[in-house]
């Protein structure tokens, strides 16, 4: 099944990556860890976008709102008002959860693709909102120098702090997805017709994986905010919602880590092709192309297909 | 007792069915038997009519509605979930019957496994529970069609052309199924077939649907030498079906 | 805010839902006849409008210039479309629209930089031609650019042709049945593939041509594909898939409550077209009119 590199001998490997994630701000200079925060938290964007994407078959096309709202809302509680910034760090998510219940509750009605054109709407309609509201979230400048406790603020302290919440938020999608909701919600999405002939209410089910999808998505935002300290409107752009789909294609949108992989993937192939040239876009492009071409599923879908070797899928046409 | 009165713009059908028998609905291609099984489904709405369930107006709920009811259905295309096991199949059937969807916290590989198992075995699907629905062949996928449909624990089954697209030995084995499940469980079952010996065969009454509408309902015999049905099928010849 | 101050809103406001429509009915093509939802059509449209900026120096940056580059440019635009269309999308019709999104997306990526390779960073501009510049007086004195007046003779011409186009051309008609029934107009012998590359190098042109007008009154920038696609998209949702008088009405709503929402309310005028696409795809989810789909 699709989170079976997790069983037996790959939860060694697992506990393996986690212990020598934990080492790395011993072994690699201050920019790689700062790297491997961004790319557990975008990873962490990227996993709660294929929450509904990949295992609810749902349209998430505009997954960047969230992620966007999520930050906001931390940074503007820590800035504007005089609480605890460890409140503001459960604001941002439950403000980003909020909102995808809304947003959720007005797109829910339509599917497939009309679900993401009116999502890609609302968000946009969101987005010109902050992008404007100067006063209030710094429009187009953003918001800078935003102040976190001091245990995380220094660069190992955020990367501890993204690990252990990264860790944690992986862990409960984990469980979400192996218990009877998550099979429900895998099930709504290879057959609809037939989850709501088995008594499943599909428009109720998928919502709630919006719900979580954004609430996880909000977190995500609120650790970007503890590893870099500013939020802009460009964290709610639809290009970021696109960027995020295609990490979860890249890495494998049926597998459970696949978003992650290519999260690092696209993290790291930015990073180190900027080194050589401005034209990182261009490359990232081309690859983008090649992995739709050649590896449909993903590279951790196609790594899963060499292991498994005989199974062979009949795919279901839409 | 069952009576249904369903009339959708152009139908005009009427079906009666009895508690614990097994009842057919027969018609050419294009009758309105798989929009009829839709209306009672929920998964359409009739314009006018009625259905009513153990005396109870079920007109209109949604298919979610309708399972809770305890009246379970199987689709003429295979509407299975393809990238799952047949066991994971089964088990989210059963999991809905028993209420668990909303569960976010308990793995499901601790939940009615038994059971799982059980229905399995009583539609001969154990052996192939953990292989992917996707890559079976098209007689399993419309047996687990029908496992999926007994998850409810329904009390009232309907089968959209059950064994289309069988080999012989498949169709012999669910044909045994199906009267099977009438036998152990006490099921009622309505079904459409264009397979007039397996109609012949195990319904015990029959209702003849032709463009939308009823022409009659009845037993085998009443209907094998009715004349309308004669009309409709053979072109007014004087003999008798079979 | 009199009358004349909104009535010249409106103007303006209309001037830019020609540019809208123009691009937004390309996308409104592809997407209704090749089911694509090409994120890519900010890119041609950026291209065409550097393309013309290029045509314009070349011969001379007056008048001629600007002839050369409204028929030069769009061509340009519809060379390259043809090449990605046989070189890569062709293969890939089958697949789900999301694949076909992320795709062109990749291909926006692509060509973003690929503007920057050949053009540069900094921004370009392209001069009015000579004819066109000028202010005609409007209602009340207020002076309209001539610019604008041309894009607004310009709109319907283009929306009549494209009219005729679809509907009573034997390319159009096949094209429509295509949108509904690919297999079925494969099987009676017509080459798909060459309908479908037909079709989609007509709408990349269309957004070459709204890049092209549009030059002379913006600055040509990176990141104008950016904004206009997300506009063309819901343009288009709005105005019902691949229905060109659709794309119309909806780049009317759009063009029209952009420009009125400035007048009401500055700061946040430019929500008023996000506010509107939402009210109508809470009504009518589909689109305001009839999609091929």
């Amino acid at each position: 099944m699709a989170t079976g590199i997790l069983n037996g001998k790959g939860r060694i490997w697992l506990i393996v990556a986690l212990v020598a994630l934990c080492l790395v701000p011993f072994a690699l200079p201050r920019f790689y860890v700062y790297l491997l925060s961004i790319i557990l938290l975008y990873g962490l964007f990227a996993m709660s976008n294929n929450f509904p994407l990949g295992f609810g078959g749902i349209y998430q096309l505009h997954h960047a709102v969230f992620y966007g709202v999520g930050a906001y809302g931390t940074a503007l509680v820590i800035t504007k008002s005089g609480l605890s910034p460890w409140l503001a760090f459960l604001v941002g998510p439950l403000v980003a959860a909020a909102l995808s219940l809304v947003m959720g509750l007005i797109c829910i009605r339509l599917s497939k693709l009309y679900f993401g054109m009116l999502q890609i709407s609302l968000g946009s309609l969101v987005w010109a909102v902050v992008y404007r509201w100067y006063s209030f979230t710094g429009g187009d400048d953003g918001i800078h120098g935003i102040s976190v406790p001091d245990i995380i603020s220094s660069y190992q302290g955020a990367y501890y702090f993204t690990l252990v919440v990264t860790a944690v938020s992986l862990f409960i999608l984990y469980r979400i997805l192996k218990s009877p909701y998550g099979s429900t919600l895998q099930g709504i999405r290879d057959n609809p017709v037939r989850s709501a002939m088995i008594g499943v209410n599909v428009k109720r089910h998928q919502l709630l994986a919006l719900i979580i999808a954004g609430f996880f998505a909000g977190v995500a935002g609120t650790l970007f905010v503890v590893v870099d300290n500013t939020v802009f409107p460009d964290m709610m752009f639809w290009t970021l919602s696109m960027e995020a789909v295609i990490m979860c294609l890249l890495g494998g949108w049926l597998t459970f880590l696949g978003p992650m992989l290519g999260a690092a993937l696209i993290v790291l192939i930015r990073t180190f092709v900027s080194t050589y040239t401005v034209y990182w876009a261009l490359v990232l492009g081309i690859i983008f192309m090649l992995v739709i071409f050649f590896l449909p599923n993903g590279v951790l879908g196609w790594i899963e297909t060499l292991f498994k070797g005989k199974t062979k899928l009949v795919e279901a046409k839409e | 007792m069952k009576s249904f009165d369903g009339f959708k713009a152009v139908n005009n059908a009427n079906l009666d069915v009895q508690k614990g028998e097994i009842i057919a609905v027969i018609g050419p291609n294009g009758a309105g038997k798989t929009t009829l099984f839709n209306l009672i489904s929920g998964i359409l709405k009739p314009d006018s009519g009625q259905v009513l369930f153990k005396g109870e107006d079920i007109t209109g709920l949604s298919p979610h509605e309708v399972c809770r009811k305890r009246i379970s259905r199987s689709f003429q295309v295979v509407n299975v979930f393809n990238r799952l096991t047949i066991f994971e199949n089964t088990q989210i059937s059963i999991l809905s019957r028993e209420r668990h969807t909303w569960n976010l916290f308990t793995p499901s590989s601790t939940l009615a496994v038994d059971e799982t198992n059980e229905l399995l075995k009583n539609v001969g699907l154990y052996e192939k529970k953990d292989s992917v629905s996707g890559s079976l062949s098209h007689g399993d996928r419309k047996v687990l069609e029908i496992a999926m449909a007994l998850g409810g624990n329904p009390e009232f089954l309907i089968l959209d052309e059950p064994t289309a697209g069988m080999s012989p030995e498949e169709t012999t084995r669910c044909i045994n199924l199906i009267q099977g499940l009438r036998e152990k469980f006490g099921l009622t079952i309505l079904f459409c077939e264009h397979d007039m010996e397996i109609v012949f065969g195990i319904a015990s009454r029959i209702m003849v649907m032709v463009r939308g509408a009823t022409i009659v309902q009845g037993t085998c015999e009443e209907v094998r030498c009715n004349e309308a049905v004669q009309d409709a099928y053979l072109g007014g010849s004087d003999v008798c079906l079979m | 805010m009199d009358a004349i101050g909104i009535l010249n809103q409106i103007f303006v406001g209309l001037s830019r839902t020609v540019i809208l429509f123009i691009v937004s009915s390309g996308l409104s093509l592809i997407l209704g006849v090749l089911r694509i939802p090409n994120v890519a059509h900010g890119s041609l449209y950026m291209i065409g409008a550097f393309m013309a900026f290029t045509f314009s120096k070349l011969f001379g940056g007056g008048d001629l210039g600007f002839w050369m580059a409204l028929i030069g440019a769009p061509c340009a635009v519809a060379l390259i479309s043809l090449a990605a269309e046989r070189g890569i999308f062709q293969y890939l019709y089958e697949r789900e629209h999301l694949m076909l999104i992320l795709l062109t997306f990749a291909f926006s990526l692509v060509f973003g930089d690929l503007v920057k390779i050949v053009w540069g960073g900094e921004y370009k501009s392209v001069p009015v031609p000579y004819m066109f510049q000028g202010f005609v007086p409007l209602f009340g004195g207020l002076p309209f650019p001539l610019y604008n007046v041309f894009l607004l003779v310009c709109g319907p011409i283009i929306a009549i042709l494209l009219w005729l186009l679809v509907n009573k051309t034997k390319i159009g008609k096949i094209a429509r049945a295509a949108a509904v029934d690919r297999e079925m107009v494969g099987a009676v012998g017509i080459n798909v593939s060459w309908v479908f590359a037909i079709v989609f190098v007509i709408g990349c042109l269309l957004a070459g041509l709204g890049g092209v007008l549009v030059a002379p009154t913006v600055s040509v920038t990176l990141g104008m594909d950016h904004t206009l696609i997300i506009e063309a998209f819901l343009i288009v949702i709005m105005g019902g898939l691949g229905n060109i008088w659709g794309a119309l009405l909806g780049a009317l709503i759009f063009g029209l409550s952009q420009s009125m929402g400035i007048l009401i309310w500055p700061q946040f005028g430019i929500i008023f077209p996000y506010l509107a696409v939402v009210v109508v795809l809470i009504f009518r989810p589909t689109g305001l009119l009839k999609s091929t789909w």
